[in-house]
């Protein structure tokens, strides 16, 4: 899109251009607040409030590891693990400090959640990031199982193992005025009672957070990084030939994929006030990847349609089949439930044929994936291990 | 490329009006059945939390059949029907996943004709989603949840009709020691809440009663191969093997002990209470392996029969599971607190705050005869029937109850 | 902790590696030659175990024969199931039709989900593999069974009665284990002699070293690629019917970290090495289940998981080095 309307000023005049670009900001953030808000006020619906904020955690993930895998080109199956450093540095801290913090604790938590991701993150990029591609992905895949069965079996005392935490009567504090907006805000409206409920709060929250990362992003889709994303992405041998540190570019694009998943991460442990392994599996990490693949690789719209889809609409038809607003029967929603991955796995089958780009395709990506001439793309596709490798192995031979 | 742009703003449009258009809908399906409250009969909704599509299914569907159950009996009383009070049920699916959980728990509160929740299924499930149920004023009782903290997350609106691990497990564990005469012990869990709740309380009392627990390990409940952890067991001349988890994974580690030469007995609790474990260990290695299970064996209760007789009437064809009596006096506490404070309050009261907290109250005071025994609650919400049987695979490949 | 012990978990350990040892011969096997993570091959050799079931159930299950009313089965069986012949020619065709059907099904993915990638990123084929391997679990799962199966008769019994263990010098060996350990020695064995001593082996090793110049010589790319997707998932069929006879069942989910552990050991050995794949298979099989009987058995995962990031660090090409028995 960005690109569209760079192409566009020329013609339609630098001042339309901009003044359009406000009328769509402002329809889309009134949508942002009045269907929530209405929601919440619809007897019986203000559930839909929390699928929101769950799918708006989603987002937030998969605009994370959309750096990752879209921008700078690493297949990483392991992504939950930073999500579940996140959940469980931000908790186990923030018990330690809540007493002093209070209601500040969650706010003073996205900072050491955020550098327990990016640490972590940095810490398995720095040996494996220099692999290949293919291996990389069966690295993060091993490393997100690691994490999880050390959680699991309670690793050095902390983690509670697989009864989660917090532990007993422990509670997690929710942040400065969740508490007072429940309890002061509330009137009758036509459609039913409205109340500020923690649901809202924590929506708006998300969605400020999806917001800031949507603006860093592009930012730094536009900045040097970016354009060496681009570089690397296409053709390594070519990038790092032009000076560009591949280690280095793959280094910040992992560290900051994982910086948003430890963000994700207490913020999502604060809106279930409970976290557990469970929460944290393989098919979380293959939930996310499916996402970005089937939204767009490298698409900001297409991140966010793909968590809407994927993880927003079966929950979605559960929940107004049993709301009463949708008329299904028992079977079908089991039907959605069981066939969901069955699906899941056929269309991303489908999809790398006939339309590698994802649904609401990044115009860039597009052009990369659907190249005109293979001889361009054996080039784009070596990597500078390869190449590195391609010496030893042939030294190790007689 | 402007028009481009159009579509995007008329699309964003859509979405927003059909929000408001399904909005609207559900406020009105709702509105339409509390307006005519004061003329026609009263309608109060119990849910049922479950998992019905992923995980323990059939579990799950038990608890929907035995909730049910209760319910149209309940509303075939002259006691209802002398109320003007009609009981219906709503089924919302936790997938065993504590964040679904979380989303059905919210949806049950925001209906406000719900009063009272029967369910759910997993310990994790309820850690999540009986905090909302508390700010909701809505009782919840569990049939099946057994890890023991849950009842001291300080919540008032929280019960359960099961007993806990810290009575099954050493109620097992004496057995073992004592009836059985076994003095060293393996103990080994998969690493699940379930599990590790279980195995942890089972050694506790047997090495408090004078046992020694040779070796303490964990699996996964997706394990198949425990080669490594039979040849581990065999040299340290454990006589009984406790497994805490379920029948798929302990199956295969009696079937894997027995042909690995390790021949003494393994013991679990109910999660290994069902014939498939005897299917996947073979009879021929099962024979001899005890399980613990909550309550009496349901032919041995005054009420037993009876329930059987209307399940069989209810649901031909179907077999009663694990949790399809526990679900029936879980429903049952909190029909018997509706109709206390409906016939205390008036039945149009009911769905106040003041009546939900009403049915919190006197869920608390719950006292009668059920399925499983004599239903009734401790301060903190646990049942204060206690009674677990030991069981034992039979020469015929069936459990039984074991021999004191 | 005595010798024997030792002993015997090491031979735990040289059998459960035989079983990685056959899985990942598939893995290397494809990645050799069109340089691409097989994801759903951990899903085939999950299908192994159940075709293989389904074959011993037809072939020896009375019960079955009652309850399909299919006539012509009870001869079938009676043959299969009297005196020591019968057995022998059992056990061969359920490992033969377990192989050729699953060898049959990777040629199909390999032609309908791969091919068509052949000359995308790859990344591309790699998110479609696992789109696969995610398919057939689900497919098994919805359309066969949720629970996990005994791989046994009907009536409990088992098909091979090969558990029953001897004593050598206080080490207990099951002749099932002998059976793993020869089967999988016999069959790379004649893998290895078939890639590098045969016409169509020496198209597969020119096939891996350059796809291009070894077409333009007049190799069928198109057959030495398919004959790959079946000699690699054939074998983890045959890994996939072990695994159910050695730990006695079958589950929809069954593949997933045999196949990483099995991806993992083809990776210490040097991918696209066959014999590199074997030396892997068996060493993070004793790893494994020594770490399991001396350290803890919660982290065994774990641990074979450091052990394939720690290879990839220090020795990236692998402890025998890539695809020396391609690249001549």
């Amino acid at each position: 899109m960005e690109n569209t309307a760079t192409a566009n000023k020329p013609i339609n005049g630098p001042k339309a251009a901009t003044r359009k670009k406000w009328l769509l900001y402002a329809a889309l953030a009134a949508v942002l607040i009045i269907v929530p808000v209405v929601f919440q006020a619809a007897t019986g619906l203000g559930f839909l409030v929390r699928i929101l904020v769950v799918v708006g955690i989603w987002v937030l993930l998969a605009l994370g590891l959309n750096i990752v895998v879209g921008y700078a080109g690493l297949l990483d199956l392991g992504y939950i693990a930073f999500y579940a450093m996140g959940a469980y540095a931000g908790v186990l801290l923030g018990q330690s400090v809540s007493d002093v913090l209070g209601g500040a604790t969650y706010w003073a938590m996205l900072v050491p959640a955020a550098i327990a991701g990016a640490v972590t993150g940095l810490a398995l990029g720095f040996p494996v990031l220099r692999l290949r591609g293919d291996y990389l992905a069966i690295v993060t895949l091993g490393f997100g199982e690691i994490v999880r069965i050390c959680l699991n079996n309670n690793i050095f005392g902390l983690t509670n193992g697989a009864n989660g935490l917090p532990q007993g009567s422990d509670q997690l504090i929710p942040p400065f005025g969740a508490i007072w907006l429940q309890d002061n805000v509330r009137f009758e409206t036509p459609i039913g009672q409205f109340v500020f409920s923690q649901n809202l709060f924590w929506y708006f929250i998300v969605v400020a957070l999806c917001i800031g990362a949507i603006i860093i992003i592009k930012r730094l889709d536009d900045s040097r990084l970016g354009r060496a994303w681009v570089a690397m992405r296409e053709n390594e041998v070519a990038a790092a030939a032009c000076g560009v540190n591949i280690m280095t570019q793959k280094l910040w694009a992992f560290s900051l994929g994982a910086l948003s998943g430890g963000v994700a991460g207490i913020t999502f442990a604060y809106v279930q006030q409970f976290i557990s392994p469970e929460s944290f599996t393989f098919m979380e990490s293959v939930f996310v990847v499916c996402i970005i693949v089937l939204g767009g690789m490298g698409s900001i719209p297409g991140v966010i349609v793909g968590a809407l889809l994927i993880r927003g609409i079966p929950d979605l038809i559960q929940g107004l089949a049993v709301a009463g607003v949708l008329k299904l029967p028992g079977e079908a929603i089991s039907m959605i439930t069981g066939y969901r991955f069955l699906v899941f796995g056929l269309l991303m089958v489908v999809m790398m044929a006939v339309r590698p780009q994802g649904f609401i395709p990044s115009s860039r990506r597009a052009r990369e994936l659907n190249p005109d001439d293979d001889g361009i793309l054996a080039d784009e596709d070596q990597s500078l291990w390869d190449l590195e490798h391609r010496e030893q192995s042939s030294a190790h031979n007689p | 490329m402007t028009s481009k742009r159009r579509r995007f703003v008329a699309l964003v449009s859509v979405v927003a009006a059909l929000a408001l258009v399904v909005t609207g809908c559900g406020a009105k399906t709702d509105g339409g059945s509390t307006d005519g409250g004061s003329t026609k009969a009263t309608e109060v909704v119990i849910g049922i939390g479950a998992p019905l599509s992923d995980g323990a299914v059939a579990l799950g569907q038990g608890m929907v059949r035995g909730t049910n159950l209760a319910v149209k009996q309940a509303n075939e009383s002259q006691e209802l029907k002398d109320l003007g009070l009609t009981i219906t049920t709503v089924e919302g699916d936790d997938k065993g996943d504590p964040t679904t959980g979380g989303n059905v728990a919210t949806q049950f509160t925001s209906n406000p004709n719900l009063v009272g929740v029967m369910g759910h299924l997993n310990s994790g499930v309820t850690r999540v989603a009986v905090k909302i149920y508390n700010q909701g004023n809505v009782v919840q009782v569990s049939p099946a949840n057994t890890a023991v903290d849950l009842t001291q997350m300080g919540m008032a609106n929280y019960f359960r009709v099961c007993a806990t691990d810290d009575v099954q497990g050493p109620a097992a564990a004496d057995f073992a020691f004592k009836t059985a005469g076994k003095k060293v012990a393996f103990v080994v869990d998969d690493a699940t809440v379930y599990g590790t709740g279980l195995a942890d309380e089972w050694a506790k009392q047997f090495e408090a009663n004078g046992g020694k627990v040779a070796g303490r390990e964990k699996t996964t409940d997706k394990d198949t191969d425990f080669k490594a952890l039979v040849t581990l067991i065999k040299s340290s001349g454990a006589e009984i093997v406790y497994y805490g988890g379920i029948y798929n994974s302990a199956a295969l580690l009696s079937k894997q002990m027995k042909e690995g030469g390790v021949k003494v007995p393994l013991m679990g609790g109910d999660g290994i209470y069902d014939p498939e474990y005897i299917k996947l260990a073979g009879a021929a290695n099962a024979t001899g392996d005890y399980c613990s299970s909550i309550g009496l064996p349901i032919d041995m209760l005054p009420n037993g029969q009876d329930f059987q007789a209307a399940f069989e009437a209810a649901y031909p064809g179907e077999a009663i599971a694990a949790y399809d009596a526990y679900s029936y006096d879980a429903a049952n506490t909190i029909i018997k607190a509706i109709v206390a404070v409906a016939k205390d309050m008036g039945a149009d009261k009911l769905t106040t705050t003041d009546g939900k907290k009403a049915i919190i109250a006197a869920v608390a005071k719950t006292d009668f005869e059920g399925v499983s025994g004599q239903v009734s609650f401790d301060a903190k919400g646990d049942t204060n029937n206690k009674a677990i049987t030991i069981y034992q695979v039979g020469a015929d490949g069936k459990w039984a109850p074991a021999a004191k | 902790m005595s010798l024997s012990y030792l002993l015997e978990q090491t031979l735990n350990g040289i059998t459960l590696g035989g079983l990685y040892a056959l899985v990942a011969l598939g893995y290397t096997l494809v990645y050799g030659i069109l340089l691409m993570i097989n994801f759903a091959h951990s899903e085939l050799f999950m299908l192994g175990g159940y075709v293989g079931l389904g074959v011993l159930k037809l072939l020896s299950d009375p019960a079955v024969a009652e309850a399909t009313g299919l006539g012509f089965l009870e001869p079938i069986q009676t043959f299969f199931l009297s005196g020591t012949f019968g057995f022998v020619m059992l056990i061969a065709v359920t490992f033969a039709v377990s192989a050729v059907v699953v060898g049959i099904l990777g040629m199909f993915i390999e032609r309908f989900a791969y091919r068509p990638l052949r000359h995308a990123p790859r990344l591309a084929p790699l998110i479609s593999a696992i789109g696969v391997s995610i398919f057939l679990q689900n497919a098994v799962l919805l359309w066969i069974d949720s629970k996990q199966l005994p791989y046994t008769r009907a009536d409990g019994s088992a098909f091979v009665q090969a558990q029953t263990a001897f004593n050598v010098g206080g080490v207990e060996v099951s002749t099932m284990q002998i059976f793993i350990i020869a089967t999988s020695l016999i069959l790379l064995a004649l893998l290895d002699t078939f890639v590098s001593k045969t016409r169509i082996g020496r198209a597969m090793r020119a096939t891996s070293q350059d796809r291009e110049a070894a077409g333009l010589m007049g190799v069928d790319i198109n057959s030495v690629i398919a004959l790959a997707f079946f000699i690699g998932p054939a074998l983890g069929a045959i890994a996939g019917v072990f695994n159910g006879m050695y730990y006695g069942s079958v589950k929809f989910n069954m593949g997933f970290i045999p196949g990483i552990k099995s991806f993992t050991a083809a990776v210490i050995g040097g991918i696209g090495n066959l014999r590199g794949a074997m030396l892997g298979g068996f060493l993070l099989g004793i790893v494994e289940s020594l770490a399991s009987g001396f350290v803890s058995n919660a982290y065994r995962d774990v641990i074979a998981f450091i052990v394939l990031i720690l290879v990839l660090i220090f020795r990236p090409g692998g402890l025998l080095g890539e695809a020396v028995a391609e690249k001549v």
